[in-house]
């Protein structure tokens, strides 16, 4: 018999053997178990949940399921546009500097702060002009209490995008004055008391959880519950995704390429916004670039096309100016320039400029870098010299400010990229006369450029609004200190069945996924 | 012993010393404001007034140190810049998972090491010894996170018998050692390389000493010469490695957690470099040298305890 021939130490390593089998499918299955609700990734922590405070992200996200706000953005056919939430019954301009407003019956505060009223927005939103984000509020005057569950919103000047900007984004987001108070004025990590479908639980480090909320009388997500895992590397996100571990993770440019040629197995992709707009800057007052002349060569001896192809992988959209695809304003080409490198040359000649040598100057990023060495080229073909300088974070921001010394005065060409809001006003504030030295590192002024800012931001048209930011980029460009890039998406690949809500800007709300 | 004892905590003392320096450099070594840095382009005039006076950047920097040191002796490591959490916490919430992976990888790769040391060393140049070897060296040469990556890639997203990403539900034993699998796994591999090619390369030098030909010459079975006689003195030099390996991975598990998304020490480290929030930094990087220094101190002691002539090398 073989058993006669088993020893005590056979015996008990093919026991152990057998038990590790039967442990191994237990330890997957208990793996796999988790993977109920929807199951999607955030970057890190949220760390401060507080409007006021917030980094953004994330956070917004969170805010999006477990605060009331006045309104929500409405996305159709790429166009970008607001709606009022269900947490309200009226939401109307009533005339450029009044917006009143109803709150729905019987919303109510978690944890017995009873219901939202007024004087929660009101305290909410004038208390945004004290916080980190009170650029948002800048508009605001005051908010008027006119019942338990009506205002109006007061503004100090008219301000057309008040609604789409400040209301749709996270600084909207109403809190509970009395749990606000109590817990000191601001909070971090937790919220102090929440009125939303979800209520919010973190793990630090690994996950925030959203789980249904029992008080919550009002439409159901498609989804029960939401577990967010921090997956920092957005690489690593997509494996997990490709191993069927998340629902939805966003990707990068090179990624995009990929799942575009050959995507995961029963995988979408949408396309959530393309709010960030990248150029190739020149200072205006550096002797080298002081020649209208050769900052206009430059910009005829530079590829775009190229760089998007071979640093983008043609995920991008080409770029004619600041305003982003979907926005009011948005140009379909340059006007004053175009890839010519033969009219670079005459440019470079008529300037009587020979052998210049320029510091093109970008963030320590791939795609930054590779873009870089195409302009290095593309300028090498027309007899410009270029050394790319790679900067890290913490000096890459301070270039241009006056603030941090003398370095703009050697700054001369370089590469930027900057996020903006679903509105144009935002992106072209950052170019007004008071911004050079600050944000305008390219350093040049302009009267008209600046009355047109103050008169976009009045103008309740919307043709007249859009020839407004139309000509503000005409005369960005006729400076010769910029050289439009693209506008880089903010792609998301999720499961088929999953229909995913996103802001402009890329912050997911998970209440308004649709699941089939 | 004693004297030894006093002698290796004063150097450790001194090291850490050494590193609470460094660590308080770090944010002044950086070129522009370490305001500005911390808090990123955009922070309001107020957030970064704020902050200022939080880090006492407005002070000297000789008082800036004492604060910290003073701060760093009573165990307080300041705050996060964001959250407002104490560093200590936020340390204390991430800390074990290095440690259980760090115990796991090293752990299998004592378990597999050892003993695949000691075959190779019993049949020297047999196929098993040249197996051995070419299995050792290639898992030596093989960095680690090319490891985690095929390994996540085969195991994870292939094959979906092993989970890809995080640590595992809290408090579900089973799915936490199921996430460890696959980061264990890359981060022990390189060292069953190392501990088998030291194992072997002790063994066959102290299989040629005279006690040991003694041993076999009065006839002791080969089995006890090896493990009762051999091993115990050829294992000296492999504890020292087992703690300097330790405190190694201890550092080196970020790219384990970071690929895999594990919360941990590292991944905290890597974290927060990037969003520039230095007082976590400061105190992970203490705590990460403390627990390195911990680690060799404790494998010094091991090897003084067991071979006297260490204890009066020092």
């Amino acid at each position: 018999m073989a058993l006669r021939n088993t020893s005590r130490r056979t015996f008990l390593a093919g026991t152990t053997a057998a038990g590790a089998l039967i442990l191994v499918p237990d330890l997957i299955g208990q793996a796999r178990a988790q993977t109920a609700g929807l199951r999607l990734r955030m970057e890190r922590d949220n760390e401060i949940l507080d409007p006021g405070y917030m980094v953004g992200g994330s956070e917004v996200s969170a805010q999006k399921q477990c605060l009331p706000f006045l309104a929500e953005y409405d996305m159709k056919d790429g166009e970008v546009s607001w709606r009022p939430t269900y947490y309200v019954t009226r939401l109307e301009h009533t005339d450029p500097t009044h917006i009143a407003f109803e709150l729905a019956e019987g919303l109510v505060w978690s944890k017995g702060y009873g219901p939202v009223t007024a004087a929660d927005v009101k305290f909410s939103y004038e208390r945004m002009k004290g916080t980190d984000w009170s650029g948002y509020f800048d508009a605001l005057d005051h908010v008027e209490v006119t019942g338990d569950r009506t205002g109006t919103i007061v503004l100090n000047t008219p301000f057309a995008p008040f609604i789409l900007v400040t209301l749709c984004h996270g600084t909207g987001a109403v809190l509970c004055e009395k749990a606000v108070t109590e817990a000191g004025g601001k909070f971090t990590t937790d919220f102090p008391a929440t009125c939303g479908p979800y209520l919010y639980e973190a793990v630090p480090g690994q996950r925030a959880n959203f789980v249904p909320n029992p008080d919550w009388a009002g439409p159901k997500p498609a989804a029960e519950s939401v577990v967010v895992q921090i997956v920092g590397e957005e690489k690593a996100a997509n494996l997990a995704f490709e191993a069927g571990e998340l629902d939805c993770t966003d990707i990068g440019a090179d990624t995009l390429a990929r799942y575009r040629t050959s995507p995961p197995e029963g995988s979408e992709i949408t396309i959530a916004g393309e709010l960030r707009y990248m150029w190739m800057g020149m200072n205006t007052e550096h002797p080298k670039l002081q020649d209208l002349k050769v900052r206009q060569a430059i910009q005829h001896a530079v590829d775009v096309d190229s760089i998007i192809a071979g640093a983008y992988s043609n995920t991008t959209s080409k770029s004619f100016g600041i305003i982003c695809p979907g926005l009011l304003g948005k140009r379909d080409a340059t006007k004053s320039y175009s890839y010519d490198p033969e009219k670079a040359r005459a440019l470079l000649a008529e300037a009587g400029v020979s052998g210049l040598e320029l510091t093109l100057k970008t963030l320590n990023a791939q795609d930054r870098l590779l873009t870089a060495q195409i302009i290095q080229a593309n300028l090498a073909a027309v007899g410009i010299t270029v050394t790319v300088l790679p900067v890290d974070d913490g000096t890459f921001w301070e270039m241009g400010m006056e603030e941090s010394g003398d370095g703009w005065k050697d700054l001369e060409m370089w590469i930027m990229q900057f996020y903006t809001t679903p509105d144009p006003y935002e992106a072209t504030q950052w170019f007004v006369s008071d911004q050079v030295g600050v944000w305008n590192w390219e350093r040049w002024k302009n009267e008209e450029f600046d009355k047109l800012y103050a008169d976009g931001i009045a103008e309740q048209d919307l043709a007249k609004r859009e020839a407004i930011y139309l000509r503000m980029q005409d005369i960005m460009e006729e400076t010769g200190a910029y050289v439009w890039i693209n506008h880089e998406p903010t792609a998301y690949v999720h499961r088929k069945g999953v229909t995913i809500s996103t802001a402009p800007s890329g912050e997911l709300d998970y209440r308004r996924f649709e699941i089939a | 012993m004693f004297f030894y004892l006093i002698k290796r905590i004063g150097l450790s003392v001194a090291v850490i010393g050494l590193v609470v320096l460094m660590s308080f450099a770090l944010l002044h070594l950086i070129p522009g404001d370490p305001a500005t840095i911390a808090l990123g382009p955009r922070a309001s005039a107020e957030t970064i007034d704020r902050f200022t006076e939080k880090m006492h950047l407005d002070e000297p920097v000789w008082r800036q140190f004492l604060i910290f040191a003073g701060n760093v002796v009573t165990g307080d490591l300041g705050e996060d810049v964001f959250s407002n959490r104490p560093v200590t916490q936020i340390i204390g919430e991430n800390i074990g998972f290095t440690l259980a992976l760090g115990a796991a990888g090293l752990g299998w790769a004592i378990l597999v090491g050892i003993p695949l040391g000691c075959l190779a060393a019993l049949r020297p140049n047999s196929a098993l010894d040249r197996a051995t070897g070419i299995l050792s060296v290639g898992t030596i040469a093989v960095p680690s996170f090319v490891i985690a990556i095929w390994s996540l890639l085969l195991f994870a997203v292939t094959l979906r018998w092993l989970p890809a990403i995080g640590a595992g539900e809290p408090g579900n034993l089973p799915d936490q050692l199921a996430h460890l699998i696959l980061p264990a796994f890359a981060l022990g591999l390189g060292w069953v390389g190392y501990l088998s090619r030291m194992v072997r390369a002790s063994l066959l030098e102290v299989m040629n000493e005279d006690y040991i030909r003694a041993a076999n010459a009065f006839g002791l079975r080969p089995g006890r010469v090896i493990f009762g006689y051999a091993l115990r003195v050829a294992i000296l030099p492999t504890i020292t490695l087992i703690g300097l390996g330790f405190g190694g991975l201890i550092s080196s598990t970020v790219f384990a957690e970071v690929i895999f998304a594990r919360p941990g020490l590292g991944k905290l480290l890597y974290d927060m470099v990037s969003a520039r929030n230095f007082p976590v930094v400061q105190g992970a990087v203490l705590v990460t040298t403390g627990l390195y220094i911990t680690f060799v101190l404790l494998s010094d002691l091991i090897i003084a305890w067991l071979d006297p002539r260490v204890r009066d090398a020092l």
